[in-house]
């Protein structure tokens, strides 16, 4: 236990030496190789974790902030938890290394390691006040991004999209943790409202506007960070899954759904990369969702694994648009701008994780979309066709992207003497994340049996808290009983 | 269908056969992935050398079932999941069929690879045509010998990326660029109608095997209802008409014609256009339930061999006229598919696939002989009263010569009715969701300038 503990610590200080030496007088470009020598530390530090069975089985519990019996598990890392945290680590140093020169500050490397915390510590509880705290730190800190005047506009969309959601959140949870409320009424109306908090977090439709438009016109480096590890879906397993009925996890699958198809139908025809970015995050999160309130342990096991590939791929992804626009600036959709000989790295990157994202054969995407294909179609058919348009239409947008992007006829360079090549460590970078998409998709069994193991784990929590419910509530007939259960 | 033992020296020829393009594929794209190609002389042995040794395991390994008739088998290669509710297997059907396609494929793949070799000498962009060429010999192989809709599709979803980015292949003209996207468009149909027919299966049948589709057996009648198997086989017959350009979606071809001549060649004169008739021809078992769907096989076949066979003679460009004129082929064997002349299929497909492969190849020199187009037309030209002139009057056989030019005013009338509602729909949507953030704060601030938005 204790030994667990020194590793959570020390993965919970990297982001935290980042921070504090952003207060010192460091250099922007020493900071940096600071924050990347930290993050790499971070994805060791979390692989260990990862692959080591008494680090990933460890959990202090306390009674002070929940008013069911046993207490909650305020600190935790298992099966589920395990998987994410190399996840997270990986995404800061995705952040961290291929910024570009020009954007690189202290202050943004500071808010870039502090989300990162934020979002480990939110993947290392399941006590929802504590996911409320962390939440609203969390939403404070993607403001705090926009804060300068030319984001006022997004800004004040988020404050409305995010703040609604926070409030929703808080009085969801102030609820849930209220004693007596368990199996009554008001445990259904605390539900709902978690529900549509994660859903405005996510950016399910209706309550996506906010997505597209912080992409397109606010920040993408804060959006990304912010939205690729995907803390709605976290909520989502721990909060809603184990609790809610079978009736309300088909109605978030079935807006879950709508949201795929239609974010990838609105990516195909957008003319801004970055809004076509955003509808592809719409896109890639809501199948997660959608896997996630299957109750098939293997569809939520496809949900579990999409969400780890689309995080990366579309991370990854949306990295690669940022750094064309450090050297092209604002990248239009409607024309050719060429550049694959300029940078044939960048362009097989950005083919390669757009594909994953689309679920294309040999990344992990495909594990994952068949696995929720697989899981989903008995119980929800239409799941199945959903997830076939969705990915097809995400497939067209990526192709559509890359074509734009990288091919047609090069625009003249300024000055022959201007380079534009990458640099090596974004170079690097991108092939990395490139290879570990490609290689858990050649050989995904570990990671596959891992995600199967903590679905199977969140449906026997499931199972349990409804068998448990099942003799106190009110007058609940077999057939309800069945229909909760599956 | 009852599926044989898995046989032991079988099992490793096609690990071989399939083993040897992927590691070609590996190689290849690791270097390009990290810009560092290797020498033109090293990708062109290799890819030889690969495509070779595929080939000759292949043919040992239909000669070994020739000989030693084990039934169809099933044979494993391990699975990227496995649960109680099912998994994802990596399997392969092997039968004379499979084995004698895969072979094929193996074989035609080595004669473009060995001509590409000289063809594309100095091209800027030699090393990423080998790659997506291994792609498709991969994509094509599993094709050929999936044993689960998963593998399927992988195959599927290969042959289509491949064949739109060398259409794309030279890639600084904007025509090229566009006509990929179109072709994938396509392409994406296919993968859709082709995985909602696994879909179907899936939650009619409980299971993604093939055998239940290609088998024909017992199992598989009882298994599937008569609505149940035309709704998969109509499924399957979209996927097939995407694929392999029948009506109403044929002006792709013309446009995929954009890429170098060796992928042309071996995509859209001998392989990957056939890999429809291909999967038809393994569905025939299924189609033999679905009466309705054999007959819009037919009909779809017949249609479009007419409307290729007339459009094909007023190209105005060699590899046009030899698109339609492989199209022409294409539906007929689809006919004969759908008639139940499964063996004549398969000989008329191999036969054809060859020697459209050679025509393909031998274009740019008959081209370079005759010094263009015109001249050669003017050398060959029909000369006298033929018997469209006999049959038609002046004005019909003009308009008839309009709507072949024009190749049936297809791409026109499908930007009408698809694309364009597609886009106005999307756009308006589009609009809304600004609209929604807009009424959160009407007055809104320029955007960002180009370069100067500060992203950690």
């Amino acid at each position: 236990m204790n030994e667990a503990l020194v590793w959570l610590a020390a993965l919970v200080a990297l982001p935290g030496v980042v921070i504090i030496s952003s207060f010192l007088r460091i250099g922007a470009e020493p900071l940096r190789r600071l924050a990347v020598t930290s993050a790499i530390a971070m994805v060791v530090a979390s692989l260990l974790v990862v692959i080591s069975p008494p680090l990933r089985n460890f959990s202090i519990q306390t009674s002070l902030l929940t008013s069911m019996p046993g207490g909650e598990e305020v600190i935790r890392v298992d099966t589920l938890s395990a998987a994410l945290l190399p996840f997270t680590a990986g995404l800061w140093l995705l952040t961290v290394a291929v910024t570009p020169r020009a954007s690189l500050d202290r202050r943004g490397m500071r808010r870039t390691a502090l989300a990162t915390l934020i979002t480990l510590a939110s993947f290392l509880t399941e006590s929802a006040v504590v996911l409320l705290a962390l939440s609203l730190v969390s939403v404070w800190t993607f403001l705090a991004a926009l804060s300068d005047p030319a984001h006022r506009h997004q800004r004040r969309v988020v404050a409305v999209y995010l703040g609604v959601s926070t409030l929703l959140f808080a009085i969801g949870v102030a609820m849930l943790v209220s004693p007596g409320v368990q199996n009554t009424t008001l445990e259904t109306v605390a539900l709902w409202c978690i529900v549509v908090a994660a859903l405005m977090r996510k950016g399910i439709v209706p309550f996506h506007a906010w997505v597209p438009e912080v992409f397109d016109h606010g920040r993408l480096g804060p959006a990304i960070l912010f939205n690729a590890p995907q803390v709605g879906a976290y909520i989502t397993v721990v909060l809603i899954v184990p609790r809610a009925s079978a009736e309300m996890l088909r109605i978030i699958a079935l807006l879950a759904l709508g949201t795929a198809v239609y974010g990838a139908a609105l990516a195909l025809v957008q003319t801004s990369a970055r809004r076509a970015c955003g509808y592809l995050f719409m896109s890639q999160s809501a199948l997660v969702m959608a896997g996630l309130d299957c109750t098939s342990v293997t569809a939520l096991a496809g949900g579990l694994l999409v969400w780890l590939s689309a995080g990366l791929a579309f991370a990854g992804l949306a990295r690669c648009v940022l750094v064309l626009e450090a050297r092209r600036g604002r990248l239009d959709l409607t024309t050719y701008h060429g550049g694959y000989e300029r940078m044939p790295v960048l362009a097989i990157s950005f083919l390669a994780m757009g594909l994953a994202c689309t679920g294309f054969p040999g990344t992990l995407g495909f594990v994952g979309q068949e696995l929720l294909v697989d899981g989903a179609v008995d119980m929800f058919p239409v799941m199945g066709f959903a997830v076939v348009i969705a990915s097809a239409l995400t497939g067209l947008a990526v192709l559509r992207m890359y074509f734009s992007l990288f091919c047609g006829r090069p625009e003249a360079l300024a000055h022959p003497s201007l380079r534009l090549g990458l640099q090596p460590r974004e170079a690097w970078t991108f092939v990395a994340l490139v290879t570990v998409l490609i290689g858990l998709g050649i050989a995904p069994r570990p990671l596959v049996d891992s995600r199967f193991d903590a679905s199977e784990e969140i449906l026997r929590l499931r199972r349990e808290r409804i068998s448990h419910q099942l003799p106190g509530g009110p007058s609940r007939s077999p057939k309800v009983h069945a229909s909760l259960v599956r | 269908m009852t599926l044989g033992m898995p046989s032991v020296p079988l099992t490793v020829l096609v690990l071989i056969g399939v083993g040897s393009p992927t590691l070609l594929l590996a190689a290849l794209g690791a270097a390009s992935m990290v810009n560092r190609p290797l020498p033109e002389r090293w990708t062109g042995l290799l890819a030889a050398s690969s495509m070779a040794v595929a080939c000759a395991a292949l043919l040992v390994a239909f000669a070994v079932y020739g000989i030693t008739r084990p039934g169809t088998q099933l044979l494993s290669y391990g699975a990227w999941s496995t649960s109680h509710e099912g998994g994802i297997a990596i399997e392969f059907l092997v039968d004379r069929l499979s084995l004698a396609f895969a072979a094929l494929s193996t074989a035609i793949a080595g004669v473009v690879s060995a001509f590409s070799s000289r063809y594309l000498h100095r091209e800027s962009g030699y090393n990423r045509y080998f790659v997506l060429l291994a792609m498709f010999v991969v994509g094509m192989l599993l094709v050929a010998l999936a044993g689960n809709v998963a593998v399927l599709f992988m195959g599927w979803e290969l042959v289509g990326l491949s064949s739109a980015l060398l259409v794309g292949f030279f890639h600084e003209r904007p025509a090229a660029v566009s006509n990929a996207f179109r072709v994938i468009s396509v392409y994406r149909i296919s993968d859709a109608a082709l995985l909602s027919a696994a879909v179907l299966l899936r939650h009619v049948a409980g299971t993604g095997s093939l055998s239940l589709l290609f088998g024909g057996s017992a199992a598989s009648a009882t298994t599937l209802s008569a609505t149940n198997a035309t709704f998969i086989a109509v499924l399957l017959i979209v996927a097939v008409g995407c694929k392999s350009a029948l009506l109403p979606v044929s002006s792709w071809l013309p446009r995929a014609m954009e890429g170098p001549t060796p992928s042309s060649a071996v995509y859209y004169g001998s392989l990957s256009i056939h890999a429809g008739c291909f999967l038809l021809l393994r569905a025939a078992p299924l189609l033999e339930q679905a009466p309705a769907a054999r007959l819009l096989a037919g009909v779809l076949g017949a249609t479009t061999a007419v409307f290729a066979g007339i459009t094909t003679r007023v190209q105005s460009d060699v590899k046009s006229s030899l698109a339609y004129a492989s199209l022409t082929q294409v539906g007929l064997i689809v006919v004969e598919i759908a008639i139940g002349w499964y063996t004549i299929a398969f000989i008329h497909l191999a036969g054809h696939a060859c020697f459209r492969l050679l025509q393909f190849l031998s274009a740019p020199n008959v081209l370079h002989d005759l010094h263009g187009l015109e001249e050669a037309m003017r050398d060959h030209s029909p000369a006298g009263r033929r018997t469209w002139t006999i049959l038609m009057s002046d004005r019909a056989r003009h308009r008839l010569f309009l709507l072949a030019l024009e190749r049936g005013f297809l791409d026109s009338t499908l930007d009408r009715i698809v694309v364009e509602p597609f886009h106005r729909g999307a756009r308006l949507l589009a609009r809304v969701d600004e609209w929604l953030c807009g009424a959160v704060l009407p007055s809104r601030r320029p955007a960002p300038s180009d370069g100067g938005d500060r992203d950690e």
